[in-house]
C-alpha cells in the first residue's frame, strides 16, 4: 500500500478518523480512499479508518464517499491508541 | 484562450429513446414553473437519475399549458391579488402566459471543477444564456475580461437588466452544481436569485444542497424541490424500467427483491439489468445479489464488467481516466484495436453503458460521473496508468487543449512536463483573463519544480501582479533571479531579464509609487531586446501612463508613440487605432484641441480601412469628437458624432465605454443646465467605472460637487470638500488638480478665500512647467473668479486675458460660456479695455471675444442658469449679502441666528429681509423661499 501524504501523522494537525458506511466494501477500495484502511463491521457495514491531514482533507474524503453514492452512517475522530484505530502506516488492519 | 467556451458544456443531454415515464415528477417541475417559483432544486445522490429527469422534462411532448412565469408574484408586488385574466387584460409588459417549455428556451450549463473560478462561472453563465438569447450579456463578457473587473454584483445587475428586457421567458439549468466549491459563486447565484426577473427560472441539479438561502426561498414559496426520496423508483416504476425499458422479463417477486435490495436507486437497477441481459438464470442472479451485503454498485459493476468481452473491459477501464472521450483520443490511448474507438463508443452508448453524448454529432462523450468514478476506483497498475495519462496529455497538447494536457501530465506524475505545458499555456493566454485558474494549476505543481524554472517564475510574478498580490509577485521575481543565475541562459530566455524590472515597475505603479515605477521601467527598457516588440510595448505603455499620472503629458505622448510603433511592428494595427482616444485625451489636457481632433479623425479613417472588427473600437473616438464639437459650439457635428458613438458603443469591446458615455452625457446635460440629470449620469458613471491603467484625473465626486455648486447646494459641495481629504495648503500635484480647482470653487461660494490664490499660483507653476495649456486655461479662469470675488477687477481681467490667449487659437467656447454671468461681465470689461487700445494684432482676439459673448444665453430667457444669471432675472438684482441671508432663511434659521452667523445686528438682518422680500415680491419668509426656488436662486 503506497503511503500518501495524507495518512502520514506529521501534518500540522493530522488526526485519525473513522467513517462508517452501509454495504460491505472490498479492501481494493483503500486506493480510492487515499490509502485509508477498509475493514468490515457488523450488519454488512464498513469502516474506513486512517490519518486525515486536516479539515479540508476530511471534506475531500466525504466527497469521495458522496461521489460513489455510498450511504454515510457516521464520522468519528479517534483518540490516539483507541481500539479500531489504524497504526501510523495505515496498513496493519488491511492485511488481516 | 480569449474566451475558451467548450460548447459541450452547454449541450442539453438528449432524452433517452426509452425512459420510464415519471408523470408525477414532471408535473412537480411543471407546477414549479406555473406557480412562478424562482428556483427548482433537484438534490439527490449520484446515480439517482437527476439529469435524465431534467432532460425528459425539457423535451416533454405535453408542455405545461399556459405557464405564467411568476406574474402572480409581480401582481402582488403591484399591490393586490389580481386574477390572471386581469393581468392579461391589463396588458402587463411581460406576456408570460404564452410560455410553454421548449428546448429552445432552455439554457443549459454542465458545471465542472473549473467553474469554481467566479470569472469562468460568469463567462459560462453568459455563454449558456446566449444559446437562447443571442447577444445577451456581451458587455458583461467584455467587463469580465478587464484587468480589474467591477464587482460581480455590478456585472450581474447589468445582466439581470438585460434578462428583464427579454420578450420571452427562459429556464437556466445548472447541472452538477455540487462541483462548485467557491463562496464567491454561491454568492453570485444568491444575488441572481434575489433579483431574478420574472423572465428567468433557475433549475439546479446537485448531489448536495447548495449554499443558497434555501430556507428563505422555501418560506416565501419560491422553491420547488425534487429530492432523493422522490427520485427513487417505486415498485411499479422499477417494473416498467426492468421489463419494458431494459427488455427483461422478470416476475413480480424478482422485481420486488431487486427494488428492495437497491432501494429503488436507479443506478443500481440499471447495473442489475445490464448484468442480467444475457443471464440464462436471472432468478439465481437475483438470489445471489440480494443475499450479498456488498455495496450495491461495487457488486453490480463487477458483474457487468465480467460479462463484457475482454476488449470492452479494457476499453472502459483505460478510458475512464478521461474527463471527455472522443474516438481519436481513445485511439491515441489504446493504440490499434480490433474495433475502431468510434464503433466501440457507439456500441457502448447503444448498450446503455453509461455513456453520455456531449454533442449532436456524437464526437464527444463522457461517462456518467458515477460510473466513471466506479471504473476509476478499479484501476490498477500505477505505471500503466501513468503511461495512459501521458498519451492523453500528448494528444491534448497536439490538439491545443493545454488545460487537459496539463491535467493528464500531472496525473502521470510528470511534473516537469506539466510545468512546461503551464508555461506554454501562459503564452497562449490573454493576460488577466483566467489568471486565477492558471495560478490554480501551478499550485498543484511541486514548489521545487516551479522555483527551478525562471520562465514560470516570471509568469507567476506577472499573474500575481495582475491579481494585486504584490508580495507574492516579488517573491517569484526573486526566485526567477536565483533560477536565472543558476541555470544560465536557456533557449528563448533572453527576454526574461527585461521582464523582471518591468514587473517591479508594474507593482510600484500599483502602489502609487510613481518614482519607482519610472526607475524600473527605464531599467526594463535598457534590458529588453530591441526586437522584442511586445515587451517593449508593455514597458512603453507603463511609462506612458506613469508620465500621464505625474502630468508630464509631453513625455507621456512620446511613450505612447513608442507603444503604438511597437504594436504596429507586432502586427496589431487595431491597438494603434484604439489607442488614439488616449492620445486625444492627452492632447486635450495639453490644450491642443486641433491635434486631438486630428488624432481621432486619422484613427477613424484607419479603422474604416481595417474593416468591421476595427469599428468595435472607435465608439470612444466618435464620443471624443462629439465632446470637442461641443466645446467649440458646433452643434451639428456634435449630434452626428454622438449618434455614431451611441450606435457603435453597443458593440464596443473597450471596457470603460459605459463610464465614458455617461460622463459625456453628464457634460452635455450640465451645459444645458439640467443639473439633476447630470448628477444622475455621474452616479451611473461612477457605478460602472472599471478600474484601468488610465489615470483618474477627474474624479466623479469632484465633478458632482461642481454641479452642486451650480445648483446653489453649497452644503453638498461642502460635504464633498470635507471628505476629499485635500486642503488649500496642499502641494500642487497633477492628479489633484481637478479636485483642488473644485475646492477653490467651494471656498469661493463660501466666501472663505484664505490661501486660495496661493494654491492657484502653485497649480499654475506646475502646469506651466509641464506645458499643459488645457490645465492653464482652467486654472486662469478659476483665478479670474477668485480675484473678482476679492474686488480685484484688474487682476481678474488679467487672468482672463491669459486664458483667452491660450484658448483663442484652439476655438474654446463652452469652457467660458458655462461659467455664466461672472465670466461674461469680465469678458465685457476685457473687450472694452482692448478695444480702447486696439491694434491690428488684437483683431483676432477681439473677434474671438465677441464670438464668445454672442454665445452666452440672454439671462432673462433662460430657465436654468447660474446664480448670477438668475439674480439678473429679477426686476432688481440681489446683492451677495441678500443672497446669503436668503440661503440662511431657507435653512430655517431665525433672524437672531442669522445675525449671529453673519456678525451683524438683528435690525441689519431685518433690513436685508425687507429688501429681498421686495425684490422677490414676497410677503413673508415662506413666500420668499418658494419664489427664490422657482427662480432657481436656491
Amino acid at each position: 500500500m503506497p503511503n500518501r501524504a495524507m495518512n502520514q501523522p506529521h501534518h500540522p494537525h493530522p488526526r485519525q478518523y473513522q467513517l462508517r458506511v452501509a454495504g460491505s466494501l472490498s479492501a481494493q477500495w483503500s486506493e480510492w480512499f487515499e490509502g485509508l484502511a477498509i475493514t468490515p463491521a457488523e450488519n454488512g457495514e464498513t469502516l474506513i479508518t486512517g490519518w486525515v491531514a486536516d479539515q479540508a482533507a476530511l471534506h475531500g474524503l466525504l466527497k469521495k464517499v458522496r461521489d460513489v453514492g455510498l450511504p454515510l452512517l457516521s464520522v468519528n475522530p479517534l483518540e490516539p491508541g483507541a481500539p479500531g484505530g489504524a497504526d501510523a502506516s495505515g496498513d496493519s488492519i488491511q492485511k488481516e | 484562450m480569449a474566451t475558451p467556451i467548450l460548447a459541450t458544456k452547454l449541450y442539453i443531454p438528449p432524452p433517452r429513446p426509452q425512459v420510464v415515464a415519471r408523470p408525477r415528477l414532471l408535473e412537480c417541475l411543471n407546477e414549479g414553473l406555473r406557480s412562478g417559483h424562482k428556483l427548482t432544486l433537484v438534490s439527490a445522490p449520484a446515480g439517482s437519475g437527476k439529469t435524465t429527469l431534467i432532460s425528459a422534462w425539457v423535451y416533454q411532448k405535453d408542455a405545461p399549458p399556459e405557464t405564467p412565469l411568476r406574474n402572480a408574484g409581480q401582481a402582488r408586488g403591484a399591490g393586490g391579488e389580481l386574477l390572471r385574466g386581469d393581468l392579461d387584460e391589463s396588458g402587463a409588459t411581460l406576456q408570460p402566459s404564452s410560455f410553454s417549455l421548449h428546448p429552445s428556451r432552455v439554457a443549459w450549463l454542465s458545471l465542472d471543477e473549473g467553474d469554481s473560478d467566479p470569472t469562468r462561472f460568469l463567462t459560462y453563465l453568459v455563454a449558456a444564456l446566449q444559446t437562447v438569447a443571442a447577444g445577451i450579456g456581451e458587455s458583461s463578457l467584455a467587463t469580465l475580461q478587464a484587468p480589474q473587473p467591477p464587482s460581480t454584483e455590478t456585472i450581474l445587475t447589468a445582466l439581470l437588466n438585460e434578462i428583464a428586457a427579454l420578450p420571452e421567458p427562459l429556464v437556466l439549468v445548472l447541472d452538477d452544481y455540487h462541483v462548485i466549491e467557491a463562496q464567491a459563486v454561491d454568492q453570485a447565484l444568491t444575488f441572481l436569485l434575489e433579483h431574478l426577473p420574472p423572465q428567468l427560472h433557475v433549475l439546479i441539479a446537485t448531489r448536495e444542497d447548495p449554499q443558497l438561502p434555501l430556507a428563505r426561498l422555501r418560506a416565501r414559496g419560491q422553491l420547488t424541490e425534487v429530492r432523493e426520496a422522490d427520485l427513487r423508483f417505486a415498485l411499479a416504476e422499477a417494473a416498467e424500467f426492468l421489463n419494458r425499458v431494459m427488455g427483461l422479463n422478470l416476475s413480480a417477486a424478482d422485481i420486488a427483491a431487486l427494488e428492495a435490495r437497491t432501494e429503488g436507486w436507479v443506478a443500481g437497477l440499471q447495473l442489475a439489468a445490464l448484468s442480467m441481459r444475457r443471464e440464462p438464470d436471472p432468478a439465481r442472479f437475483i438470489q445471489t445479489f440480494t443475499g450479498s451485503d456488498h455495496f450495491v454498485l461495487d457488486y453490480l459493476l463487477e458483474e457487468v464488467l465480467q460479462r463484457q468481452p475482454q476488449a470492452i473491459q479494457a476499453f472502459l477501464l483505460r478510458t475512464s481516466i478521461l474527463r471527455r472521450l472522443s474516438a481519436p483520443l481513445c485511439d491515441a490511448i489504446l493504440g490499434h484495436t480490433e474495433k475502431t474507438a468510434q464503433e466501440t463508443l457507439e456500441s457502448l452508448e447503444r448498450a446503455n453503458l453509461f455513456l453520455v453524448p456531449l454533442d449532436p454529432e456524437r464526437r464527444w462523450y463522457r461517462y456518467h460521473h458515477l460510473f466513471g468514478d466506479l471504473l476509476r476506483q478499479r484501476l490498477g497498475n500505477p505505471a500503466e496508468l501513468a503511461e495512459d495519462h501521458l498519451r492523453a496529455s500528448a494528444w491534448y497538447e497536439a490538439n491545443n487543449d493545454l488545460a487537459e494536457a496539463f491535467h493528464h501530465a500531472l496525473a502521470a506524475g510528470a511534473s516537469e512536463r506539466a510545468a512546461s505545458l503551464a508555461e506554454a499555456a501562459w503564452q497562449a493566454m490573454e493576460r488577466s483573463f483566467q489568471t486565477a485558474a492558471w495560478i490554480g494549476w501551478i499550485k498543484r505543481l511541486p514548489q521545487a519544480v516551479v522555483c527551478g524554472r525562471p520562465r514560470l517564475c516570471v509568469q507567476l510574478a506577472w499573474a500575481h501582479s495582475d491579481a494585486g498580490e504584490l508580495e507574492t509577485s516579488e517573491a517569484y521575481l526573486q526566485h526567477a533571479e536565483r533560477a536565472l543565475a543558476g541555470a544560465g541562459d536557456g533557449p528563448g530566455s533572453e527576454s526574461l531579464p527585461g521582464n523582471i524590472p518591468l514587473i517591479r515597475a508594474s507593482n510600484a505603479q500599483n502602489q502609487g509609487d510613481l518614482a519607482e515605477t519610472l526607475r524600473y521601467t527605464e531599467l526594463a527598457m535598457q534590458l529588453i531586446p530591441q526586437d522584442d516588440f511586445g515587451l517593449r510595448a508593455s514597458a512603453a505603455i507603463t511609462l506612458g501612463f506613469t508620465h500621464w499620472a505625474t502630468g508630464d503629458l509631453e513625455l507621456s505622448l512620446q511613450a505612447m508613440h513608442a507603444w503604438r510603433d511597437n504594436m504596429r511592428r507586432l502586427g496589431n494595427p487595431l491597438f494603434d487605432v484604439a489607442s488614439a482616444f488616449a492620445v486625444a485625451d492627452m492632447q486635450v489636457i495639453l490644450g491642443r484641441l486641433r491635434e486631438a481632433e486630428n488624432a481621432l479623425r486619422q484613427a477613424i479613417s484607419a479603422a474604416t480601412a481595417l474593416g468591421h472588427e476595427a469599428e468595435a473600437v472607435i465608439a470612444h473616438h466618435h464620443l471624443g469628437l462629439a465632446l470637442l464639437a461641443h466645446e467649440r459650439g458646433e452643434a451639428a457635428t456634435q449630434t452626428h458624432h454622438l449618434q455614431t458613438a451611441a450606435d457603435l458603443g453597443q458593440h464596443t469591446t473597450l471596457v470603460d465605454w459605459r463610464y465614458r458615455w455617461n460622463l459625456a452625457q453628464a457634460r452635455l446635460k450640465e451645459s444645458a443646465g439640467e443639473w439633476e440629470a447630470a448628477l444622475e449620469l455621474l452616479n451611473e458613471a461612477s457605478r460602472v467605472h472599471v478600474k484601468n491603467a488610465i489615470p483618474l484625473a477627474y474624479p466623479v465626486a469632484a465633478h458632482q460637487a461642481r454641479v452642486h455648486l451650480k445648483q446653489g447646494r453649497l452644503d453638498k459641495a461642502q460635504a464633498w470638500a470635507r471628505e476629499c481629504g485635500l486642503s488649500t495648503e496642499a502641494e500642487a500635484r497633477y492628479l489633484d488638480e481637478y479636485e483642488l480647482l473644485t475646492l477653490a470653487r467651494v471656498r469661493l461660494a463660501e466666501g472663505a478665500l484664505a490661501g486660495v490664490s496661493k494654491m492657484l499660483e502653485r497649480l499654475l507653476a506646475l502646469a506651466e512647467t509641464q506645458k499643459r495649456s488645457g490645465s492653464l486655461i482652467e486654472i486662469r479662469l478659476t483665478q479670474a473668479l477668485v480675484e473678482q470675488a476679492q474686488q480685484n477687477r484688474p487682476g481678474a481681467v488679467a487672468a482672463l486675458a491669459h486664458a483667452l490667449a491660450l484658448a483663442e487659437p484652439e476655438g474654446y467656447l463652452r469652457t467660458f460660456v458655462d461659467e455664466g454671468e461672472a465670466i461674461r461681465s469680465l469678458l465685457l470689461e476685457f473687450s472694452a479695455t482692448i478695444e480702447k487700445r486696439a491694434n491690428i494684432n488684437q483683431q483676432r482676439l477681439i473677434s474671438y471675444v465677441n464670438q464668445l459673448l454672442a454665445a452666452f444665453p440672454h439671462p432673462a430667457t433662460l430657465p436654468h442658469s447660474t446664480v448670477a444669471q438668475r439674480t439678473a432675472a429679477l426686476v432688481e438684482p440681489m446683492s451677495g449679502r441678500e443672497l446669503e441671508v436668503l440661503q440662511l432663511i431657507a435653512q430655517g434659521l431665525t433672524n437672531r441666528e442669522i445675525s449671529e452667523r453673519l456678525c451683524v445686528t438683528i435690525s441689519t438682518v431685518k433690513g436685508h429681509n425687507q429688501r429681498l422680500f421686495g425684490k422677490l415680491q414676497a410677503q413673508n419668509r415662506t413666500e420668499a423661499v418658494t419664489r427664490a426656488r422657482e427662480l432657481g436662486l436656491l
